[in-house]
């Protein structure tokens, strides 16, 4: 990397004149964006569209950019449903304390193995990477969750996802990029590890800290799979589980007890999946934006000097 | 460099000397210990059901009550007439996916990073990780509409002028790979773009400012800069991606894998499915997945070798 | 990964051959899984499956002894779609009154193979277990000892069990051991079959869409020269529908393990023999079936054969069905109720007709598979159950013609009326069960809401007639419903021959196409040699020679020859 004398003012970058050159990148960097846009949204749009329309005109395919007989049967049968309310709960709640869990648990054996001189660091890494690709399967799994008493039982969704490695070798690569001399300069204050690691290293790494938040988050909201498996009791099921259900159920002609109803027969399978697909994802998308300044703003202005 | 002398240090203790050590850093070991007990407790409790790879497992018996077939299941799957196309398979589109599923991400967090409306920049960021969320369920079976020879895919190519007939683009295996490629990419880029954008917002912006001052221009400063200052995260993923060429993203295959194009969509994962979980063959599908892992770690000692001798950094 | 139900009597699909990617786990080459078993209307007095006994007087049902001790039984069902809860409606109230047991439905939201597993593994299974009969995790778990003999329960504590279950129902399930582990629904025995002919329905059907078929005057496509004049005919007098391309023909997905269409479905219409001298046949290599194929191949070489049928999975082929798009379809009648609705709904003319389709060369009348003595699931006690005396209670009175009435009709006075000692259904409760059913079912939960125990044939009498526009697509299959039960094929999973078979399906799965799309006879005949080289190079010899042994364990056990 370029030295760089750390006594350079800061300076206005409007006071530099852009070049010509940067003006076309600009330009084109804006088109390749909106480009980018256009094809991700599409496919949401087509989704939202055909979930928004009639599911028995859907059947007959070739809405592309607007509902041809609007309705909102399909959003009404999932919403009223009488388990939602509670599912949405489970996932809520299992998403927050899964999340909150997960990340400081894992960043925090993440900081210690980020310390070279750790003893027993290179046996702790080896034991982390054999698991990343050494499992005993679904069997021995679900074994292992009877033994702990954690069927049927919230604390199924927190316990066996709290630790990953692989979050871990993420959280060790930006610490390692952590300049030691901030943490040096606290030690010498008398500071512990732990407090270095709260007070210094978590405020210093609020993007990693996001944005494994964020993967933890989402792999909490859209696991369906923790449910199905290893709770029977329907009080317990978050909401994917419980839309995988819905549409399930929404198979058979037989419609029941669960799915209330002041309507009949006007929703085919594909058009609960649609709409079940963009209920779950609604509030992602709204959380999200509170996470993403931490992405988008710079770090560490001037924290360090040579 | 640092962490071989470090290494080196601890590995001239003597006993009496590490434990002393290991006092003196006693808290940050105690930050290290829950971990190391829950994947004790989570990883390696259950790993020894591995050992049902060389047995005859019933799910209505015990693991140490199945008998011992030594390595007839690898046997079977190496033998099996299929192994060499579903081999070639599975690496050809992990290749196409690594050589340039795995840069487009990059390239893209990188233009991102230079936009320079803050709103635009964020309003493309949150629609560009919107396909993430839609299931592969539900995206195949849009595709297969889309991709169909009156479909709209077809439509649009005919009328640009870019083909001349009309292509079943699924009923053709010559397509399959690059159709893997693009769908998976363009689903996956902007979430995948995600880390790379918090690498490079943890970038020190003085040190733009100092190059600007310097004279360079936008191209020096992401080479020069902002590419190195990300250079960690880049490596750590790119090993545990080549670690990964022998995994196939199921879900998506699963769905667009049809019987006219199963000569190039049949990968180890949708095989094994088939012949091994499907069937109630769990011994079989273990034993699978064990050849999957011994050769995964393999590819991540040699490819984490390799970014520590060319890059000088390394995943430990 | 995704069978689909349809309608509440539908047989699991995915039994029939080989494996469908569902997970069923087991390979059962069972023609009688197939079908679906609903009782239609036109019966002969005296229905009564042959031995179930009235109510003696001597003998207190056990579920009235206990009605005051409330008990709560937990109760698997392996079916995702599943959707009934228990109580809340009446049939559900009224009966945990009259017995004093609760019930709480365990159903998995997805993944049923794995979800069974796992409990089975762990040893967490439910007190009563609802499993489609014939999946291989039954016999595992009766074999290790997990599930309760039903007739060793009824002794011990319920001896009324004995007047009302069916013994050849139990016979057909009965082990060497001389127990019976578990109990079917919608089973039907030949005799069954034999004294209500034209009340069973079979699933399989030849489908044409109405206005095209008329439009080119409704030839004979039995033959394999009507056949293919007609599909030409069609597809040039409409080349398009809608402004999308016509599909000439249409059948099932095409799966790795093949299409059930061109297999025993086809078969079936062609009227292949399951046997010959006592052995089981080798249906594949029938030259009458052969011969089809190659008429298939010959509309393929010419290009009749889209693209799409080979493509597109269920979802896909549910929008090209309301569409119309499809000429003519091998596809099952059960399987198009949605889409039908849709088309009738829109021009009752483009609706699909049931017709006379492909007949051997001596025009034979199709045999088609029908509702069987194995039924569709079988219900069974686990040794977890803590309380078996009064499960197995439950079980008798959901068996007895009490139980029937009340899991079909509902309440007397309520629901139904007794008129000459016939029981009728009130009409108003007929209707809004037509116009909605989601409401009757929340109100009532009977017509077979609760379908795991249900004796069709008893119910014959009882159930109203079904209206258009399914009506047709049902009738037309009543004169050719066939008894298969002797034919059905059990392979317990990971056994020598199972696992044989899954390879010949698999290597059958991507020879099909092939011979379907090959562009000349002498291709055809080279590909489909070369596919029963490596079929016996496999060793299919040795599935043929146990479908040949459990073929004579069966004519045994249903007393035939």
């Amino acid at each position: 990397m370029p030295q760089l004398s750390a006594k350079v003012k800061y300076t206005n970058s409007n006071i530099i004149k852009r070049r010509p050159g940067e003006h076309i990148f600009d330009i084109l960097n804006v088109i390749i964006m909106l480009f980018v846009c256009i094809a991700s949204i599409y496919p949401i749009w087509y989704v939202l569209v055909n979930s928004l329309n009639d599911a028995t005109d859907a059947m007959t395919g070739g809405i592309y950019l607007w509902p041809r007989v609007f309705s909102l049967a399909n959003y009404q049968k999932v919403l009223e449903t009488s388990g939602i309310g509670q599912s949405f709960k489970i996932s809520v709640l299992r998403t927050l304390i899964g999340t909150v869990f997960s990340v400081f648990f894992t960043a925090m054996v993440a900081y210690g193995l980020s310390k070279e001189y750790l003893v027993g660091r290179k046996l702790y890494m080896a034991m982390g990477t054999i698991t990343l690709f050494f499992s005993g399967g679904l069997i021995p799994g679900f074994l292992l969750l009877k033994n702990l008493n954690l069927l049927d039982s919230f604390w199924v969704f927190i316990f066996p996802s709290m630790f990953s490695f692989y979050n871990l070798l993420i959280f060790n690569s930006f610490f390692r990029e952590i300049p030691k001399a901030l943490e040096e300069s606290a030690r010498i204050d008398g500071a512990q590890d732990m407090t270095v690691f709260f007070k210094i290293v978590l405020p210093l790494s609020k993007p990693v800290l996001a944005t494994i938040a964020l993967f933890n988050g989402v792999y909490h909201w859209n696991d369906y799979f923790a449910g199905v498996m290893y709770i029977n009791d329907t009080s317990l099921e978050p909401i994917q589980t419980y839309m995988y259900r819905i549409i399930a159920e929404s198979t058979s002609n037989m419609l029941s007890n669960n799915i209330s109803s002041a309507i009949t027969q006007t929703t085919t399978s594909t058009s609960i999946k649609l709409a079940t697909m963009v209920i779950t994802t609604v509030p992602i998308i709204c959380v999200y934006p509170f996470l993403q300044k931490y992405f988008v703003k710079g770090m560490m202005i001037g924290a360090v000097k040579e | 460099m640092a962490v071989d002398n470090t290494e080196k240090r601890l590995k001239a203790l003597g006993i009496r000397e590490t434990l002393a050590l290991l006092w003196k850093q006693r808290y940050l070991q105690l930050m290290v210990l829950p971990g190391i007990i829950w994947m004790i407790i989570f990883n390696y409790i259950p790993m020894g059901g591995i050992v049902i790879a060389f047995k005859n497992f019933k799910i209505t018996k015990t693991i140490s009550e199945a008998p011992w077939v030594g390595f007839e299941h690898f046997i079977e799957f190496f033998s099996d007439s299929a192994f060499s196309n579903i081999l070639t398979n599975t690496l050809g589109i992990s290749l196409l996916k690594l050589c340039i599923g795995f840069p487009l991400p990059i390239i893209f967090a990188l233009l991102l990073n230079e936009i320079r409306s803050v709103k635009f920049k964020k309003a493309v960021q949150t629609i560009s990780y919107l396909p993430h969320f839609i299931s592969w369920v539900v995206l195949g079976g849009i595709l297969i509409t889309w991709l169909e020879k009156s479909g709209m895919v077809n439509d649009l190519l005919i009328g640009l002028g870019i083909i001349k007939e009309r292509i079943s683009f699924l009923g053709e295996a010559r397509f399959f790979w690059v159709l893997a490629l693009i769908s998976d990419s363009w689903k996956e880029l902007g979430w995948s773009a995600i880390i790379y954008l918090a690498a490079i917002s943890g970038v020190d912006q003085q040190m733009y400012e100092a190059a600007t001052v310097d004279g360079a221009n936008k191209i020096h400063k992401i080479w020069y800069i902002t590419l190195p200052s990300i250079a960690g995260t880049i490596s750590i993923l790119l090993v545990l991606a080549v670690s990964g060429m022998l995994n196939s993203n199921f879900d998506q295959i699963f769905i667009l894998k049809n019987v006219l194009n199963v000569s190039r969509s049949e990968v180890i994962d949708t095989y094994v499915y088939q012949m091994g979980m499907s069937a109630g063959r769990f011994s079989y599908a273990t034993a699978v997945g064990l050849f999957k892992s011994v050769i995964a770690m393999i590819l991540l000692l040699i490819a984490n070798k390799t970014t520590s001798k060319l890059q000088g950094r390394s995943l430990y | 990964m995704k069978g689909r139900m349809k309608k509440v009597l539908a047989l699991l699909l995915c039994s029939a051959i080989g494996l469908s990617v569902s997970a069923c786990g087991a390979t059962s080459n069972d023609p009688a899984n197939e079908s679906v078993s609903d009782a239609g209307q036109s019966v002969d007095s005296g229905a009564e499956s042959t031995a179930a006994a009235e109510v003696s007087g001597d003998v207190v049902p056990g579920w009235q002894k206990h009605a005051d001790e409330k008990v709560t039984l937990s109760w698997y069902i392996n079916y995702s779609w599943f959707p009934a809860t228990w109580g809340g409606n009446l049939v559900s109230d009224t009966v945990t009154e009259l017995t004093g047991v609760d019930i709480e439905f365990v159903v998995p939201a997805g993944n049923e193979s794995e979800k069974l597993n796992s409990m089975i593994a762990s040893d967490t299974l439910p007190d009563i277990l609802t499993i489609g009969a014939g999946t291989s995790q039954i016999e595992d778990m009766i074999e290790a000892g997990m599930i309760y003999a039903l007739n060793e329960l009824a002794d011990e504590y319920d001896a009324y069990f004995w007047t009302v279950v069916n013994e050849e129902r139990a016979g057909w399930y009965t082990k060497e051991d001389g127990n019976f582990y578990g109990y079917p629904n919608i089973s039907t025995s030949p005799s069954d079959i034999e004294a209500n002919e034209g009340a069973f329905i079979s699933t399989q059907t030849f489908l044409v869409r109405k206005d095209m078929y008329e439009a080119i005057g409704s030839p004979d496509m039995t033959t394999p020269e009507g056949f293919i004049k007609a599909i030409k005919d069609a597809a040039e007098m409409f080349p398009e529908v809608n402004g999308r391309p016509i599909i000439p023909f249409g059948t099932h997905e095409f799966t790795s393990t093949g299409n059930y269409a061109f297999e025993s479905y086809l078969q079936n219409f062609l009227a292949i023999p399951y046997e010959q001298d006592g052995v089981a046949y080798d249906r594949l290599t029938d030259p009458e079936y052969v011969e089809w194929l190659k008429v298939f191949r010959s509309l393929g070489a010419e290009g009749y054969l889209s693209d799409d049928i080979f493509i597109d999975t269920r979802t896909q082929m549910d929008e090209k069905i309301a569409q119309g798009r499809y000429f003519c379809m091998l596809y099952q009648r059960s399987d198009i109720t949605d889409p039908q609705k849709a088309l009738y709904a829109n021009d009752p003319d483009s609706i699909y007709l049931a017709i006379d389709g492909p007949k051997n060369s001596a025009g034979d009348d199709p045999t088609l598979s029908g509702p069987s003595i194995t039924g569709w699931t079988l219900t069974m006690i686990s040794k977890n159950c803590e309380h078996p005396d009064r499960a197995i209670e439950l079980l008798s009175y959901l068996m007895s013609e009490e139980g029937q009435l009340m899991m079909y009709m509902g309440v007397e006075g309520v629901t139904y009326d007794m008129v000459d000692s016939e029981a009728v259904m009130k009409e108003e409760i007929i209707d809004l069960a037509n116009n909605d059913n989601a409401a009757y079912t929340t109100e009532y939960g009977g017509m077979n809401t609760y379908w795991m125990m249900a004796d069709t044939v008893m119910q014959i009498p009882w159930v109203p007639a079904t209206v258009a526009p399914m009506d047709q697509v049902e009738d037309w299959t009543r004169p050719y419903v066939s008894s298969m039960a002797q034919y059905n094929y059990i392979l317990p999973s990971d056994s020598d021959e199972a696992n044989i078979l899954l390879k010949v399906n698999n290597e059958w799965s991507s020879t099909l196409p092939k011979l379907l799309l090959a562009s000349t006879e002498e291709e055809f005949d080279e590909l489909f040699n070369k596919f029963l080289d490596k079929r016996e190079a496999y060793g299919y010899d040795k599935v043929l020679e146990e479908y040949t042994r459990q073929l004579k364990e069966n004519k045994r056990k249903l007393g035939i020859e």
